[in-house]
């Protein structure tokens, strides 16, 4: 390991701009369009109109109280799931679409894991026009066929990336090869707040909106702030997106759920910031899984949205000084979270928030949170892309009754 | 072969003929073989990569050809050992290694620039680590007696190729923007880029190498009447192991092509 910071977008001594040369005009471009364009007041009157048109925000503050009962704490979730397209994605896309629209790019590219990220780029792009390629692990398409076709009825191109694990890692490596060819007419709307700089800031402050809400309603409703705020982190966009209005206020833990796969000590997880180790992937300095020699290890997670090897570089910053902190959820404490959101509050949650929700099912017994806390959780995603593979499983929603 | 044999090389006219090979590909053994046969046939210099999971900055070709490396069970540390073998098996060629940031990174700046000196490497290019973030590996490089060399593209402006320079043994020019790979059409805009680029090292002693998409000896000549003083063929010859390899057996028959392979890339042999 070398203990080496970056230079540019340095998150502490993660982040940077690792990504090969010949990107580095895009980047360059890209950097200064997001200073430049993004504080102008057109650009967020545009962005503020469509947010609120075409995404549905704001989302509001929904209380779950026989959830909490389940959980032994308070639990209020922050309703990203009810946004246009099922997901949080939807903010990011919508950023960074108009940003596109305004460096002259014409055409999208993107990966995708779950297909969240893919669809809601492939709704923006027919919504201005512009054409979309979806770069999507073969496997994940086998597992998440409904967010397929969603994408093709939208117009977009869907390419299987057949190499790797053929999950989210190789799509991203595909993208970012399309986008070395093309990037004079092309950009790569990245998904997470993970990649070179500008990325992980860029998606940051399109995601931010969700904790700068919550944290208004939170106020406005209870007078006070959350005693934890909870997310599951992937790339970590969503959490970072609910984190970043509270990193300010000491009083509120921040805490991130990783997706713990089989179990920690099986190896097949993805839980690159409670066992990883530091590293370069996807242009950032970052804590990924990798073996000794340096080669990127498979993730495993019954999520296709948590599958990842690596994580936003700004997480790494906050586990690193101590902010926040990151634990992990098992595949199976996943789904007994999920189908017990469906029968207690009529939410179907995807498996991703799941993997936040199975945490604050087990936190007050485990001592992780006091028990009684008022917690903050955001509900990303919800579950309508996940209900096949629910299916394919033959479990019973039965054994979540009490 | 050390830095100073690197240098030693651009002191010699015309234009140096590097072949691309993978650690590993297709077996350890055969790598060093095919390194001996490619000087048989020619080669002035060698490219030589360690395989990765995750080469952003390769096409298909160099892809498969990690994944030959993988299927033989190299990965780093089987790496050096190979290209220490690589070395002793190719006296006095200058060995410029192509390794993605993280396998360096992973070991340590300077535990790797050390190793790759010690293992007869004259020089190293880590594709995703620019100009920017790269002064930690330049450091180590220098301080292990490892010559430095960053990559420039088509879209890189004068000044900034011009900095690139000053932190450079030489500079890898992609002719193409993109990955690596055997193009069919776009050569003469690449001769073009040669030139422009040539022009702008005019006078910082630094010199210019060629790399993606280059097939030909045609190519090979021409590249070096516009400026270049290496030319780097990486896909072509990774997709003439793929073709030709059919296992350990049967390694005659790939020694002997690879060779040909080379041989036809030589201007001379162009000229005859």
């Amino acid at each position: 390991m070398s203990g080496v910071s970056p230079r540019l977008g340095a998150f502490g001594e993660f982040g940077g701009r690792f990504a090969p040369e010949l990107l580095t005009p895009a980047l360059e471009e890209l950097e200064a369009a997001r200073r430049k364009v993004i504080p102008s007041p057109s650009f967020r009157e545009e962005l503020d109109r469509e947010a609120t048109e075409w995404v549905g925000r704001p989302t509001p503050l929904t209380t779950a109280p026989r959830f909490s009962d389940r959980a032994g704490l308070e639990i209020v979730f922050k309703r990203e799931d009810l946004l246009h397209g099922g997901a949080h994605k939807a903010n990011n896309v919508l950023g960074q679409a108009l940003l596109a629209r305004r460096m002259g790019k014409r055409r999208l590219i993107a990966e995708t894991g779950a297909g969240q990220h893919g669809v809601a780029t492939a709704m923006i792009a027919a919504r201005f026009g512009m054409e979309a390629v979806i770069y999507m692990g073969a496997r994940d398409m086998a597992r998440q066929a409904p967010n397929v076709k969603r994408m093709e009825l939208c117009g977009a191109r869907v390419v299987a990336v057949e190499l790797g694990a053929q999950t989210l890692k190789d799509a991203i490596n595909e993208a970012l090869r399309d986008w070395t060819r093309t990037l004079e007419t092309t950009h790569y709307l990245l998904g997470t707040a993970a990649g070179p700089h500008p990325f992980p800031r860029l998606v940051r402050d399109f995601q931010a909106v969700i904790g700068r809400e919550a944290r208004r309603q939170w106020r406005e409703r209870f007078g006070d702030l959350p005693d934890a705020v909870v997310a599951c982190v992937g790339g970590g966009s969503n959490a970072i997106g609910i984190f970043h209005a509270f990193v300010g206020d000491p009083s509120v833990a921040l805490i991130g759920v990783e997706p713990g796969g089989e179990g920690l000590d099986t190896g097949r997880h993805g839980a690159t910031l409670v066992r990883g180790t530091p590293g370069l992937l996807h242009g950032a300095r970052t804590m990924i899984l990798q073996d000794d020699e340096g080669q990127i290890l498979e993730p495993h997670s019954i999520s296709a949205g948590l599958d990842y090897p690596g994580v936003g570089p700004e997480h790494a910053a906050l586990q690193a000084s101590g902010r926040a902190r990151y634990v992990a959820a098992t595949d199976e404490e996943a789904l007994g979270a999920f189908e017990a959101l469906c029968v207690d509050e009529g939410i179907v949650p995807a498996f991703e928030p799941s993997h936040a929700l199975a945490f604050t099912l087990r936190a007050a017994g485990s001592g992780e949170i006091a028990s009684g806390s008022r917690v903050l959780l955001n509900l990303c995603g919800r579950g309508d892309k996940d209900l096949e593979t629910w299916f394919g499983l033959g479990r019973s929603p039965a054994r979540a009754h009490r | 072969m050390s830095l100073p044999a690197l240098r030693a090389a651009f002191d010699r006219p015309g234009v140096a003929l590097s072949p691309f090979l993978v650690l590993g590909d297709p077996t350890p053994r055969l790598t060093v073989e095919l390194a001996a046969a490619a000087v048989a046939g020619g080669a002035d210099m060698l490219e030589i990569g360690f395989p990765y999971s995750d080469p952003v900055a390769d096409g298909p070709e160099v892809q498969a050809a990690a994944q030959r490396a993988f299927a033989a069970g190299v990965s780093t540390r089987a790496g050096f050992r190979i290209l220490a073998e690589v070395a002793a098996a190719c006296p006095g060629i200058p060995l410029n290694l192509l390794v993605y940031g993280n396998l360096v990174h992973r070991i340590g700046y300077r535990e790797f620039a050390a190793a790759a000196t010690a293992a007869g490497a004259s020089s190293l290019l880590a594709p995703d680590i620019p100009l920017e973030e790269g002064g930690p590996l330049r450091r180590a490089c220098r301080r292990a007696g490892l010559g430095h060399v960053e990559l420039a593209g088509p879209l890189t402006p004068p000044d900034r190729l011009r900095r690139l320079a000053e932190v450079s043994d030489f500079v890898y020019l992609a002719g193409f923007q993109g990955v690596t790979g055997v193009r069919r059409r776009g050569f003469a805009e690449v001769l073009d880029r040669t030139g422009a680029a040539r022009a702008v090292l005019e006078g910082t002693g630094v010199p210019l190498c060629l790399g993606f998409g280059i097939s030909t000896a045609g190519q090979v000549a021409s590249a070096g009447a516009a400026g270049a003083r290496i030319a780097v063929i990486g896909s072509h010859l990774a997709r003439v192991i793929r073709r030709l390899y059919r296992g350990p057996e049967d390694a005659a028959t790939l020694r002997a092509g690879f060779r040909a392979a080379v041989r036809d890339l030589n201007p001379e042999d162009e000229a005859c």
